[in-house]
């Protein structure tokens, strides 16, 4: 392929937390990853690197991708200190080496809560998110015998509204960039769909009380308002769903 | 071998209904006492999953992602068909079988896809009453875009994501079922192998992606949904994962694969722009609403897109398609932007491009409109190619999307193994040889949610199933392979990686397999894809062991298939010697570049049996019956 | 019975417990300056409303004892939050940024809070629990305020209350569900101009009382 405009090539000093399985200790692993292409995404760095640890007979760095298009929610980690790394609502799949420099350092962590058990490296469990939804993010409905699609109005309003939340990707770095490794943005999110929605409303209290109950057994952090999920977000979901998630919940329990 | 494809007999559109009245049902009380397994969680095995587990029948549903919410369908974006004729302008369940049917060049069965059409107004209705988000009017109605081959409004949608949207659903229906104990969920597990006792697929080996455990699972009947095979060609928009394992290991076991070489180069995507590239990215064909496709009518102009003026440029399709214009089915737009690259029109750096331009929409709707429609999709192009489409035409080049082939399977989704189902884009029915935007979603939730649910209770209560624990001789048998396989990867410490075998099966297949074929192309490919494979099994690097999370042993497993795959597929193409849909056969074209298909000779579904290790493949043929609509030379002009 | 302790010890609750004691402490701090403002009239006009103030005998005591129990609960919630928060994430980050949302105040609301409380109990000590047979209201505080250090600490002290109710008040709205595009961006300016007032209100008057003295 020739060059694209633009194109530079970097030379990264890249830090890695590396570690075997959840119970090992871990540590920080410096490589360098040379000729890096500011085309490339963040994830097309590691393979470059693992391609190269692969050859030199020593264990790649283990890191969760599918899509690589920003959309499955798979991939993610802890880039100098941020979720998904410096750019605004980009998963890390979708970062590009553009936005670093020439002798940048960079250090990557896995996703750190407890609800999150480390399975290898920079792949965490996130089981702890379908537990969630298995609790109540859903409307209870079985296949066949819905009405007519246009016999439940929805104000285009309130749909553009539940979509917005309902962009959730479900990647956790809403838990991750948490100062508190709270789930709130998560759940706020699922009940904000549904509360928006007249589908969603038959449920709404069972939703909010069993979704905040799973979420607190968990033993995710509490939410204290920082806002750092919503700036983590890649699919910059609003606080104001936490505050929705709120008022159901409030709602739900006392009236 | 007999391949009775299973069509009800009596007319069209009653053919579905008749069927389900004829099919046996499974008392309620037993339908408990039946294990299924489901492979796959994407919308037509996430569906699937949900919908059996709601009748009462005893699920396990795996993936191999960490959520069954992350499965493949999540990256859909575009939208979902239905017949529904909400805008009023001329559809119906006749037009959209008729536009699939043709839009697939005549290559799929009339039956099956007269009821994708019936039934794609039930699955709205059920996505509505999910709470999937679908885009409204200002009114609070349902509101509609148009897709390629079609002349009428038809696609429902969640923005740009309207996979996730009805994934989501599907996945919280399947979360219910999981709460509800009746859904076992087993993620991050592969499927290696499937088990078959006494002639009945009875269940699957999977190797568990975090502990390296080899799992052996039981079951009455085995469902597949494990999507398509486009990562044949390394570069493609489908997920890392994605992946012909599990078809493969069916067919190994005697499941019959049909029309391998079909292949959908989807017109729209963002063009490669490096060695390194892992990915290729898709910009939903709903672009083309409001986006013209042009080149430079000069070869060779290097000129920024803005200084070439309105007079200098080739709106091809619009001028080649006067009817359809930028509209038309995604093998024809793909096909054309190939012929205007080969002729030196291509534009940027690589002159492996084409301009899709918004200008006349942001100028006609404003900024605001063509955002509100497309801004998450611009969002993606910006981010990835750091240009911006509201100022300067996107640049776009075809790349491989979907697969029509997959496993044969007759009228009730029933592989040629009983008790092997296989639903969404790993069975091969209802496209034909080219898939219509926004029909793939269609498909895979009418298999999950309508069809599955009916049609194993008829296998079901029908067949004479004995009990089979894991302990029998064919798990065990089983197990061994696998592992035997999987030491097989890590003993050989050759000096390739997998990625890079990987890389090369990849340039082959587009090479010489690709958008258009001929077959010296083709022989080329067979005898270097014989090659590779030879060194791969000599050479191949994989790192680290069995007992563990490894990434690299997984991929060397995959890719070890792919090859042996992509053997198959250029096979079926060399076979096949017309042009149909999207495979295009170079000898075969009208006056006009047009593929052409014979109908006398290749009217049938070409489909493949293993014959051994190293033995060339049996080919049958289904024939294909058009009862009810004319074979013509699709025409979009 | 059982549903309401669950409610108010799931994480929402406790977050509705902090906002509703918050807001109380809020109110109080507003009255509690508007009281105090009156020094700027003279000391008798202040040792007037003393007087007043104490005349109101047991309604006083009631605020009082309410005022403790909101305390109560407001400082040990917000030690179990911190607790709970702290066991949320046993291994930390070791390299951390902030991606934007957090503010000076509600990174330290913890902290800021511990403070708070110690400068509480010595505020209760120096200006509430102390012999006023001899002495008048005026006297007591600029008898205290004549030691620039305890002037300085309460001036520290004042900018701290600022901090953290400048993340509270906003943080209190949102807990209770009470967050909208249309009147948040509002909430926030009142936040910060209240805090601003609680902080300087407060802060200027041992310089005056000071400089009067
Ligand atoms: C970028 C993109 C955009 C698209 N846009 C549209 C659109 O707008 N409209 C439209 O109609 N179609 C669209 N399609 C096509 C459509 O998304 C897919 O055809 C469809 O989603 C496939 O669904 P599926 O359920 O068959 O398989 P998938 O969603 O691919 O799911 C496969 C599942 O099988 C599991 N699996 C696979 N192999 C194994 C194994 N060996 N062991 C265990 N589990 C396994 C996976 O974990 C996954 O859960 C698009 C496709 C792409 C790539
Ligand atoms: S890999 Fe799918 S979101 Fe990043």
């Amino acid at each position: 392929m020739t060059q694209e405009k633009g194109e530079k090539s970097i030379n990264l000093t890249v830090k890695v937390w590396r570690q075997e399985g959840p119970v090992v200790k871990g540590r920080l692993e410096t490589y360098e990853a040379r000729n890096i292409s500011t085309n490339m995404s963040f994830l097309e760095m590691l393979d470059v690197i693992n391609e190269e640890l692969t050859l030199e007979g020593k264990e790649p760095i283990a890191f969760d991708h599918d899509c690589r298009e920003g959309i499955c929610g798979m991939c993610g980690a802890m880039v100098n200190g941020r979720a998904h790394g410096p750019e605004k609502g980009t998963t890390l799949c979708q970062l590009h080496m553009r936005h670093f420099s020439d002798r940048d350092t960079v250090v990557i962590e896995p996703w750190r809560s407890r609800a999150f058990k480390l399975v290898r490296d920079l792949v965490v469990d996130r089981s702890a998110f379908d537990k969630i939804i298995q609790a109540g993010g859903y409307i209870s409905v079985n296949t066949g015998g819905s009405p007519d699609g246009n016999a439940i109005l929805v104000p285009q309003e309130a749909a553009e509204k539940a979509m917005d939340a309902a962009a959730c990707i479900g990647c956790g770095a809403c838990v991750a960039s948490c100062p508190n490794a709270s789930a709130m943005l998560f759940v706020g999110a699922k009940v904000s769909q549904f509360a928006l929605l007249p589908q969603g409303k038959p449920e709404a209290e069972k939703r909010a009380l069993a979704m905040v109950r799973e979420m607190d057994d968990l033993r995710f952090g509490n939410c204290t308002n920082e806002r750092e999920c919503e700036a983590a977000c890649p699919k910059e979901i609003s606080i104001t769903n936490i505050a929705r998630l709120n008022r159901e919940f409030l709602k739900a329990s006392f009236f | 071998m007999q391949l009775d494809s299973k069509q009800p007999g009596g007319p069209l559109a009653d053919k579905w209904d008749n069927h389900i009245f004829d099919l046996k049902l499974v008392n309620p009380a037993n339908k408990r006492k039946f294990e299924i397994i489901v492979v796959g969680t994407g919308l037509a095995g996430g569906s699937a999953s949900a919908s059996l587990a709601e009748l009462g029948y005893t699920v396990k549903t795996f993936c191999i992602q960490d959520s069954p919410r992350r499965a493949h369908s999540i990256a859909a974006q575009g939208g979902i068909n239905a017949a529904k004729n909400y805008p009023n302008d001329g559809d119906s369940v006749w037009r959209l079988f008729y536009d699939t049917i043709k839009g697939g060049d005549y290559r799929s069965r009339e039956a099956n896809v007269y009821r994708l059409a019936q039934i794609s107004n039930q699955i709205i209705d059920q996505c509505v009453a999910q709470g999937v988000p679908f885009a409204r009017e200002y009114g609070g109605l349902l509101a509609n875009r148009s897709f390629g081959g079609a002349q009428v409004s038809r696609t429902f949608y969640a923005r740009g994501q309207t996979g996730q949207q009805l994934l989501l659903g599907a996945y919280g229906a399947l979360s219910r079922q999981i709460a509800a104990g009746k859904v076992t969920l087993f993620t991050r597990q592969d499927m290696l192998d499937l088990v078959v006792v006494n002639g009945q697929v009875r269940g699957i080996i999977t190797r568990n992606l975090i502990s390296g455990r080899i799992e052996a699972h039981a079951a009455d009947a085995v469902v597949l949904a494990t999507g398509g095979y486009s990562n044949v060609y390394y570069l493609s928009t489908n997920a890392m994962t994605s992946n012909i394992s599990a078809a493969c290991s069916a067919y190994r076991k005697g499941a019959v694969f049909a029309n391998p070489c079909f292949t959908q180069i989807h017109p729209t995507c963002i063009p490669v722009h490096g060695t390194y590239q892992s990915k290729l990215t898709l910009m939903s064909e709903s672009l083309r609403n409001d986006g013209r496709v042009w080149v430079p009518k000069t070869p060779g102009d290097k000129r920024q897109p803005r200084q070439i003026p309105e007079s200098e440029r080739d709106y091809y399709l619009e001028n080649r398609y006067p009817s359809f214009g930028n509209l038309v089915p995604r093998d024809v737009a793909s096909r054309n932007a190939k012929v205007q690259c080969d002729a030196d029109k291509g534009v940027g750096e690589t002159g492996l491009a084409v301009y899709l331009d918004f200008e006349d929409a942001i100028k006609r709707d404003g900024k605001d409109v063509i955002a509100k429609k497309y801004g998450n999709l611009f969002q993606m192009y910006e981010k990835i190619t750091a240009d911006n489409p509201y100022e300067a035409p996107m640049m776009i080049y075809p790349a491989v999307h979907y697969t029509m082939g997959g496993l044969w399977v007759d009228y009730n989704l029933m592989s040629s193994l009983p008790g092997l189902f296989v639903l969404g884009e790993a069975n091969f029915s209802d496209h034909g040889a080219n898939r219509l935007g926004a029909s793939a979603l269609m498909q895979g939730l009418a298999d999950g949610y309508f069809i599955i649910p009916y049609t194993i209770g008829g296998y079901l209560s029908g067949a004479s199933i004995e009990k089979v624990s894991t302990d029998h001789q064919a798990f065990r048998d089983s197990v061994q392979a696998v592992e035997a396989r999987i030491q097989k990867f890590l003993s050989i410490k050759g000096r390739r990686t997998v990625d890079d075998f990987h890389r090369e099966l990849g340039t082959i297949m587009w090479e010489y397999c690709g958008m258009s074929r001929n077959d010296e192309n083709l022989l080329k490919a067979k005898e270097r894809i014989g090659e590779l494979k030879g060194e791969f099994w000599e050479n191949v690097l994989v790192s680290g062991s069995a007992g563990q999370f490894n990434q690299n042993l997984e991929k060397a497993g995959r890719v070890a298939d792919f090859i042996e795959f992509g053997e198959l597929m250029v096979t079926d193409a060399m076979a096949r010697k017309e042009s149909c849909g999207s495979h295009f056969s170079e000898a075969f074209q009208t006056e006009e570049n047009e593929a052409k298909r014979d109908d006398e000779n290749f009217c049938h579904v070409s489909v493949y049996e293993h014959g051994g290790d190293n033995k060339d493949p049996v080919c049958h043929k289904e024939p294909l019956v058009f009862e009810n609509v004319e074979l013509t030379q699709r025409s979009y002009k | 019975m059982n549903w309401f302790i669950s409610t108010l010890w799931s994480s929402i609750g406790k977050k509705l417990m902090m906002a509703i004691t918050g807001l109380c402490f809020c109110l109080f701090l507003l009255g509690h300056l508007a009281g105090n403002l009156t020094v700027y009239g003279g000391k008798d006009l202040f040792n007037a409303y003393a007087e007043n103030l104490h005349a109101l005998g047991p309604l006083i005591t009631l605020i009082e004892i309410l005022l403790l129990f909101l305390a109560i609960v407001h400082v040990l919630t917000g030690c179990f939050l911190f607790y709970g928060n702290f066991r949320a994430r046993p291994k930390r980050y070791i390299k951390k940024k902030s991606v934007g949302g957090r503010t000076i105040g509600s990174a330290t609301m913890p902290y800021t809070g511990v403070f708070m409380l110690g400068f509480i109990i010595l505020h209760l000590l120096n200006f509430t629990f102390i012999d006023k047979a001899d002495q008048t209201s005026f006297q007591i505080i600029s008898n205290t305020f004549s030691s620039p250090f305890y002037v300085m600490f309460y001036m520290i002290a004042m900018v701290v209350i600022g901090f953290h109710v400048s993340h509270g008040l906003w943080s209190a709205f949102q807990s209770i569900g009470a967050n909208h595009p249309k009147y948040m961006p509002f909430i926030h300016i009142v936040s910060i101009v209240f805090s601003l007032l609680i902080g300087a209100g407060f802060g200027v008057l041992p310089v005056y009382i000071t400089l009067i003295s």
